[in-house]
């Protein structure tokens, strides 16, 4: 039962606490529930925008995890031709991602009979929030993976689980605000 | 090789793969608007389903990673999948445990519903991802090996696959879950 054992002991915090994050997400949607009654699209989309800005962040820390161990980047905050194009590679892969995301959504809800409320607003919106949590977590990961880097740590085990969960609650966070902003 | 990787190299392998993403969760994102929605005790239901899906991410695609990584070393035996799934189905029933739990606290201290009885609310995390577990085990193994017996890299086709197909389990389930237990 030694790989039980392994198991179980290196991912129980992990996921508890990543349960808990989502506890207070949930709390955060809840409540504002009344966005979600007036924008229901913002339900349907959801769950793919985490997705979007999630999986985007795990390429990136496993691109930059990959770069330091290989020794493509060095361990030090500074612009290098590397850096450059993973950062436009993965933002033109973001932008290409969310407008099919959007184009997918909005015909589904279209057909499912999802009342599209404000269409052009919240499409902005989207946009906003995916480039403004894309920009905060490029610089993160990228200081992050360093500092984990130096202290001998590998990136990976630590940053995936931990921006996963993070985004998770960040990504509705934005968007809620925003739309209080604007609407 | 990752150092001759050009910006068009990334779009290209990573723009198909979250194209499958997209689809997977849009249709997790239709259970959630036009199923879950509805329901009386919506605002008690948007408290879990996060954690949920959270949950799962976290349960499933380290499952899915593990089994890659035990087929690619040659690992993989009647024993190491029965340890993985074990400890897999554990750690869901201690943290679907703990997300009742505290689903039962948040309700008593924000929302202050009567609509669900604290004993669902318990079992509501529990039931939806065993469900949840029951569909994706056995089908991301199933993929992994057929990944692996076709000289495929399983760590790189499973998992975004798995997950599309996972989100929009997990709310399935949820759905089922619901019904299972009468649920306003």
């Amino acid at each position: 039962m030694e790989y039980f054992k392994k198991i179980f002991k290196e991912s129980l915090i992990v996921v508890i606490l990543s349960s808990i994050i989502g506890l207070i997400n949930g709390s955060f949607l809840s409540e504002n529930d009344d966005i979600l009654y007036s924008f229901p699209i913002i339900l349907l989309l959801l769950p793919s925008l985490n997705s979007l800005i999630g999986n985007i962040s795990t390429i990136l820390t496993s691109r930059l995890t990959s770069h330091l161990y290989i020794g493509i980047i060095p361990p030090k905050i500074q612009k290098t031709n590397r850096l450059i194009q993973d950062f436009y590679g993965l933002l033109i892969t973001l932008l290409l991602s969310m407008f099919a995301l959007i184009i997918i959504g909005y015909s589904i809800g279209i057909i499912s009979g999802i009342k599209i409320v404000n269409p052009f607003l919240i499409i902005s919106l989207i946009i906003m929030t995916i480039l403004c949590l894309f920009g905060i977590m490029f610089l993160f990961l990228f200081i992050s993976s360093i500092f984990l880097f130096k202290l001998g740590k590998d990136p990976n085990n630590y940053l995936i689980p931990i921006t996963t969960s993070l985004l998770d609650f960040l990504t509705p966070l934005f968007l809620i605000v925003f739309i209080q902003i604007f609407i | 090789m990752e150092d001759g990787d050009s910006k068009g190299k990334i779009v290209k392998e990573a723009f198909p793969s979250e194209i499958v993403c997209i689809i997977g969760d849009i249709l997790a994102g239709i259970v959630l608007s036009v199923i879950i929605l509805p329901f009386k005790s919506f605002l008690l239901l948007i408290l879990i389903i996060p954690a949920l899906l959270s949950l799962r991410g976290n349960l499933s695609s380290p499952y899915i990673a593990r089994t890659s990584r035990d087929f690619i070393i040659g690992e993989f035996n009647f024993s190491s999948l029965i340890q993985n799934v074990f400890a897999t189905y554990s750690l869901a029933m201690i943290t679907g445990l703990i997300i009742g739990f505290f689903s039962f606290i948040l309700n008593l201290i924000l929302l202050k519903s009567n609509l669900i009885p604290w004993i669902s609310l318990i079992f509501i995390p529990i039931i939806s991802i065993s469900l949840t577990l029951s569909i994706s085990i056995p089908f991301s193994t199933l993929l992994n090996y057929i990944a692996f017996k076709n000289g495929l890299d399983p760590n790189n086709i499973v998992n975004p696959i798995m997950t599309a197909i996972d989100d929009f389990l997990t709310v399935i389930c949820f759905f089922l879950t619901l019904l299972l237990l009468g649920v306003p």
